[in-house]
């Protein structure tokens, strides 16, 4: 094990973000490095639990004692391949998870977690720097091939796994490039898409085939697809947002987060020089307390917004740990992401009452109203409704299951009652062969919650194709998360 | 590998025929070997191999023969070995292994050594455990052993068993060979996968035997069944409490527990309404926690526990590590950190008088069911000065719990410690704690023949993060087998209702209990899930003193982690009870008295869907034997008590109980007289408390053959004058008295050449003085913590395991002296070293500050028994101290020198102590 006594000795240290004046000024990634040794001390505070919380915290099953154990001997090379052994793309969950190990470390019970999410992300690091990350192809080729709809972290990591196996695989994105919310939900000061490109070009040479910028149900439909594959993953997400449908919605300056969202990563990459919807110098107010609004914070922030506020209708989470919500769940606590670093004027407890707008159909403030939690749902508090002025409001309340394309209903899959495409115990939809993971058949998740899914749906669709697997198989379809 | 069970009984046979050719030829050892595995053909699991050839050729009586060498991958655990040897090996060869512990060296996973080092360091621990298993079996030799099968096979079918394992206990029936082809083509998919490797998936599994991992082996602990557990009595709330259970419950896919197999019968007699069923308080009086040690777990925990049982009407239990006297009075609140039972192990930590008197069950440890057959050890780093005090040792200095009780050789010797504890407190009753394995039936009937009160019957997966792996997983058997065993047997000897059968080992749920019940026992313990109520998490870091939570650690810093309440635990017993009620409802029972023994309302028929299982046969388990007798107790047992001498000391002491006045009492005594003293000293505790009386306050002479167990646990206050001689265990655990022993007046042989009394003697003792003119016998003065003793010889094994007090022996010692000695100073005339156990003491000159103590005990036991032994040698004091050596515990010496320099350097006495001990 790791340190016996580490988790007496040192403290917990995370790494520093740059500071705030200078990261606003560009869109890379907010961390400095930390030093190799420091990270190695914070490793050795795991304490290799007989049960280690960590481990049933993450759906993928991360081998968490393991590799803390080897960061901490030095071990890089043996590390890499045991966080290898359960996820795929250790780069983006070390970037973009919310760590649910961390809120599950038996550490936490009492002290702070072990910093599991930077020793996950350095351990990936240090394995591309040294070369480590090679192409692995199968030895052998099926003859079978897979067609998996959309490039999420879902649909890629069963791409990936189902290649290893000696399938063919087709990644299909109706989007320009391949990664689906990976490429144009995360912005550039979260995750730098070099990260993406470089993980996509050992899948590429491993053979996962990649059709970007096809619309899959009106290019090639359903019958296609059938045709064409033996097997198919619809991996397709869960990207119907949640509306606002109160007065005024239809005024000019209201758009949904992902509407924004990737016109900040193309400006970030230099792709667009002033992208259509452009906040600079205006006042921007954001629907919804959770990541993506604190994405689009982000964004606002780094196109030079004169004002950003944000909404919340939930009242302000405690500092500490709810005891409805106690460890080793994963709390709603008060927490300060970088953008709320950068800057934060986050209002809780309200709610929007309309939009109203100028002369020109353009939005110009929102009114607003205090709310408490009554009867089971959210009352206005009578008096409290202000307006607050506003030329772009940006809507990130969620999202409610897949979209309604054309290629569910060609596919003739069904859907169950919360609107996500329906599954058996082995991820199979309604139709025989077609296969459903990560949003699109859990609901919005996170995105080890996307990977696991993928990885459990690629050993379902093995076995389908071949009567056995030796692919792991972390969760089932109804697995869930540990909670009261 | 293609055809299955079949197949792999040709190879065998085919193999069978080669050995006997071989031998036919001229061969005389043979090597069984699977290194020729390869992607065609699986290795046979190295047991089956070797046991089939063993028995084959003990049936062509070509078996003496040859000698079996076994080369094997399979073999990695001492458990392995054991079984390979117990099965005919004559030696192992574990290549993997050992390839292993040389490429994790290669690799640096272990550094700081060369590989070949390693590898000999792995031979010498599979030897070392093959050795401590064998010595829990008691076993001496690796010649008696070799064939001996001392293993109960659980889910081995009979066909099986008769083909290739000969002779073994299979009580259950189970797997066919079959079963065994297809586990073994399944590993071997693994290592050559079918369809050729995936990369990226080559690594190993990584296990999970001994930690909970997620694709690894299931454990009735697991990330969901503690937090739920915890949820929901931190919480009140019972229905997560029901999501904890019902996971526990749900076995039968996983098999983990026998009791998982079995379904209730509902319907035998009509359901009734929950309210008719007696409240939870009542069941609640059933239920006791775990025997846990104050020292294994925090003062904390400890006292959370004892609290929680007295508000409930429950029972704590010490463990054997002594309890601080303090907790016998209760608190301001009204609250009490009184436990219930007090445990009595080979140890003897902290038995005195007081505690016994201050107990209601009096526990009896003849082994553990996490570890059968074994001791325990606190390493000195644990030994912190709070543990010290109450276990009556010195802090920083390592304790020792010898595996057996030195006072229990026999079952006639049990019934004398049973005896000596009810004479010790009466009002208690006495338990004797049994490990489930083969035959415990019958140690349960010899048990309750001793007059034991009550008899636990421990199960194998009682858990302690600190016991060696190999008896975690191996050693014992479950409950649910030993319970029945006892039942049937206590049953059909007529025993059943003169005793109370208690079960332990993992009990978690309402529904265990009442499965308990059903099997025969009306008392239930509960150890681990009381822990993790009091916020455990399952570290298994219980013997690195780095708990997190404050449960299994002394250190102070972690010990303010400590979460647990007492409210908590009283929650969990009351909702443990409410699923009882359920359960007996729908059963048709008002009482949980009324279910036990019931076996008939237990089901085994329930479908057992999984591959593995469908052999088992639990029937044998549900036997009801056709006698007419109560299912459960309903006598008490006869103690004798009121044939006892004692009740007429206790008359004739009475102005010295009630007015302190001094007594002289003089009677002749009989070999007939047992545990003369005991009674009266218990009487002078419960009227005076630990301290007892002033010195000599009640001065007993008798004249006669005292019989066993004279003067046992007897306080300050009380002297026992013996003119004649004795039985064996003098003065064992006493606690502040006196007894000294003399040849009869008109006596004219030479004290010192004959034996005046039995072995055993001061066993246990923890102050007072044991003062004998004669030689003595063996075991003398073993695990003394804390009494003076003086004798004129002595036979084997003295001073063993002592902790404290000092030894002086004016004639020879037998061998092994001081073996395993940790503390105390033992003085010896005219020593051989040759007989001294150096291990942990050193033989030095008497040191001067040392020789006028040493003058003025040896003057008084010349006043007291006239010795003339000691008479000659206080005559020419300056020559006779020459004669004498110093026998001394190191860890002991290098302690109190760090004691001596703390208090010479104004520098605080304890932490100084940790320092020396942490640092060795």
């Amino acid at each position: 094990m790791a340190d016996p006594k580490g988790f007496m000795t040192t403290p917990r240290e995370t790494p520093t973000r740059r500071p705030v004046d200078v990261r606003i000024q560009d869109w890379r990634e907010v961390y400095e490095p930390q030093s190799l040794e420091h990270l190695q001390k914070q490793a050795g505070r795991c304490m290799d639990c007989g049960i280690p919380f960590c481990h049933s915290g993450c759906p993928l099953g991360n081998l968490i004692p393991e590799w803390n154990d080897l960061m901490w001997r030095g071990d890089k090379s043996e590390a890499i391949n045991r966080l290898h052994a359960t996820n795929n793309f250790p780069e983006f969950t070390g970037r973009l998870c919310p760590a649910p190990c961390e809120t599950a470390c038996v550490v936490g019970i009492n002290r702070d977690a072990v910093t599991i999410k930077q020793v996950e992300l350095r351990t990936i690091e240090e394995a591309f720097d040294a070369g480590d990350v090679k192409p692995m192809p199968p030895d052998r080729i099926t003859g079978k091939t897979v067609a998996v709809i959309g490039s999420g972290p879902a649909g890629l990591a069963a791409a990936q796994q189902l290649t290893r196996a000696g399938h063919t695989v087709a990644v299909y994105e109706r989007a320009e490039k391949i990664g689906g919310l990976l490429r144009y939900g995360i912005p550039e000061f979260k995750m730098e898409k070099h990260i993406l490109d470089r993980r996509l070009n050992q899948m590429e040479k491993e053979g996962t085939r990649f059709r970007s910028g096809v619309d899959v149900g009106a290019e090639i439909t359903g019958a296609d697809l059938r045709k064409k594959y033996d097997a198919i993953v619809l991996a397709v997400g869960a990207t119907q947002w949640r509306d606002l449908p109160v007065p005024g919605r239809e005024l000019k300056g209201i758009y949904q987060a992902m509407e924004f969202l990737p016109w900040g990563n193309k400006q970030a990459l230099g792709e667009v020089e002033v992208p259509p919807i452009n906040v600079a110098g205006k006042h921007v107010v954001i629907l919804g307390g959770g990541d993506t609004g604190a994405d689009c914070l982000g964004t606002s922030i780094r196109q030079g917004a004169a004002s950003i506020t944000q909404l919340e209708i939930m009242p302000r989470p405690t500092e500490e740990r709810p005891s409805a919500q106690p460890w080793p769940t994963y709390p709603m606590i008060y927490r300060v992401s970088s953008a709320h670093e950068e800057k934060d004027n986050r209002m809780f407890s309200v709610s929007t009452e309309k939009f109203l707008g100028d002369a020109d159909g353009n939005v110009r403030a929102l009114q607003i109203v205090e709310t408490k939690f009554e009867n089971g749902k959210f009352e206005p508090v009578p008096g409290t409704a202000k307006e607050i002025p506003a030329d772009f409001v940006f809507l990130a309340m969620g999202f409610t299951g897949p979209e309604q394309s054309p290629i569910i209903s060609q596919l003739e899959v069904k859907l169950d009652e919360r609107g996500n495409i329906a599954r058996n115990a082995n991820f199979e939809t309604s139709e025989e062969g077609i296969f459903v993971a990560g949003d699109a058949g859990r609901g919005q998740s996170l995105i080890v919650w996307a990977i696991a899914e993928g990885r459990s749906a690629a050993a379902a669709v093995d076995t389908y194709l071949t009567g056995e697997t030796q692919l792991p198989s972390p969760i089932e379809p109804t697995t869930r998360s540990l909670m009261v | 590998m293609a055809g299955g069970g079949e197949s792999l009984s040709e190879r065998i046979d085919a193999i069978k025929e080669e050995v006997s050719q071989a031998i036919a030829d001229g061969a005389r050892i043979i090597v069984l070997s699977d290194r020729d595995a390869d992607a065609e053909e699986a290795p046979i699991p190295s047991l089956l191999l070797t046991s089939a050839v063993h028995h084959h050729l003990i049936r062509e009586k070509t078996r003496t023969k040859v000698g079996l060498v076994v080369e094997a991958g399979d073999v990695r655990e001492v458990h392995h070995v054991a079984l390979l040897i117990g099965y005919g090996a004559a030696a192992v060869n574990p290549y993997l292994a050992m390839e292993t512990a040389e490429d994790l060296v290669l690799q640096g996973v272990i550094t700081g050594i060369t590989p070949e080092k390693a590898v000999r360091n792995l031979i010498k621990s599979l030897g070392k455990g093959v050795l401590k298993v064998m010595s829990k079996m008691g076993i001496s030799t690796i010649a008696s052993y070799t064939g001996a099968q001392v293993f109960e096979a659980i889910g081995l079918s009979q066909e099986l068993v008769d083909e290739y394992f000969v002779g073994t206990t299979s009580r259950l029936g189970g797997v066919t060979l079959d079963v065994i082809a297809k586990e073994t083509i399944a590993r071997h998919h693994i290592a050559y996968p079918p369809g050729g490797a995936i990369p990226g998936t080559k690594r190993l599994p990584i296990g999970g035997e001994y930690q909970w991992r997620r694709e690894g082996e299931p454990h009735l602990f697991d990330p969901e069944t503690v937090f739920t557990l915890q949820h929901s009595t931190r919480n009140k709330r019972y229905d997560v409490f029901k999501r904890y259970t019902n996971r526990v419950n749900d076995q039968s896919t996983r098999l983990m527990t026998l009791r998982g197999l079995f379904a209730f019968n509902e319907g035998v007699r009509p359901a009734i309404s929950i309210d008719e069923v007696e409240p939870a308080s009542e069941i609640i009086k059933r239920f006791s926690t775990g025997a846990m040690s104050y020292g294994s777990v925090s003062q904390e925990v400890h006292e959370t526990l004892a609290i929680a049982m007295n508000r409930l009407g429950g029972k704590s239990n010490t463990g054997e590590g002594g309890e601080d006297p303090d907790r016998f009075l209760p608190m301001a609140n009204g609250d009490s950190k009184r436990s219930s039972i007090k445990q009595v192990a080979s140890g003897r930590f902290g038995v005195t008088s007081d505690y016994l008197v201050n107990s209601d069950d009096i526990q009896i440890k003849i082994a553990q069911g996490a570890k059968p057959g074994e001791g325990g050890q606190l390493p000195g780093n644990k030994v912190y000065p709070w543990i010290a005090k109450v276990r009556y040792s010195t802090p920083g200095v390592g304790l020792i719990s010898p595996p057996p009780h030195h006072d229990i050789y026999s079952i006639e010797d049990l019934a004398q410690l049973i005896h000596d504890l009810k004479n010790a407190n009466k009002n208690a009753r006495v338990h004797v704690k049994l490990v489930a394995e083969v035959g415990v039936g019958t140690v349960a009937a010899g048990v309750s023949k001793a007059h034991a009160d009550v008899v636990l019957i421990s199960g194998h997966d009682g858990g302690t993060g600190a016991s060696p792996l190999t008896s975690l997983k191996h050693a014992g058997a479950p409950w649910e087998l030993g319970l029945a065993e006892t039942q049937q047997t206590l049953l059909l000897n007529n025993l059943r209702d003169r005793i109370v059968v208690q079960t332990d080992g993992q009990l978690k749920t309402g529904r265990d209990v009442v499965i308990a019940a059903l099997l025969g026992a009306e008392e239930f313990g509960f150890a681990t899930a009381p822990l993790v109520v009091s916020g455990c998490v399952m570290m298994r870091v219980c013997h690195l003193d780095t708990c997190p939570v404050g449960v299994a650690t002394q250190n102070p810093e972690l010990r303010k982690r400590f979460s647990g309440k007492p409210e908590f635990v009283e929650t969990f017993f009351e909702y443990i009870a409410e699923e009882v009620r359920e359960i007996l409802a729908s059963l048709g029972f008002k009482t949980l008295l009324e279910a036990v023994g019931h076996v008939e309302y237990l089901d085994t028929k329930r479908a057992v869907d999984h591959w593995k299982a469908s052999g088992l046969d639990l029937a044998p388990l549900l036997v009801r034997p056709d006698v007419v007798s109560a299912l459960h107790n309903t006598s008490k047992q006869d103690h004798g008590l009121d044939a006892a001498l004692d009740n007429k000391l206790i008359e004739l002491a009475q102005p010295a109980l009630t007015k302190k006045e001094i007594v002289k009492i003089n009677l002749p005594v009989r070999n007939v007289n047992r545990t003369v003293g005991t009674m009266l000293g218990a009487e002078i505790t419960r009227k005076h408390g630990g301290g007892g009386l002033a010195d000599n306050t009640i001065d007993v002479t008798l004249h006669g053959s005292a019989g066993q167990s004279l003067g046992a646990f007897i306080p300050s206050g009380l002297t026992i004058r013996l003119f004649g001689d004795s039985n064996d265990y003098v003065g064992k655990g006493i606690s502040g008295g006196r007894v000294i022993v003399r040849p009869d007046e008109k006596s004219t042989f030479k004290s010192d050449e004959n034996v005046i009394a039995g072995n055993v003697i001061g066993y246990g003792a923890t102050s007072g003085q044991i003062m004998i003119r004669g030689v003595v016998g063996e075991r003398f003065c073993v695990r003394n913590s804390g009494a003076t003793a003086i004798v004129e010889g002595i036979g084997d094994h003295g001073c063993e395991y002592m902790t404290g007090g000092t030894v002086v022996v004016l004639g020879r010692t037998g061998r092994n002296f001081a073996a395993g000695m940790s503390g105390g100073r033992a003085f010896v005339l005219d020593l051989d070293p040759a007989n001294v156990n150096t291990d942990m003491a050193d033989i030095v000159a008497v040191p001067e500050d040392q020789q006028e103590i040493l003058q003025v005990l040896i003057a008084a036991f010349a006043q007291e028994t006239q010795s003339e032994v000691a008479t000659e040698l206080l005559n020419n004091w300056k020559e006779s101290i020459k004669r004498i050596s110093l026998v001394m515990p190191r860890d002991y010496a290098r302690v109190l020198d760090a004691m001596a320099r703390a208090t010479r350097e104004g520098l605080p006495v304890d932490a100084l102590v940790m320092e020396v001990a942490a640092n060795g």
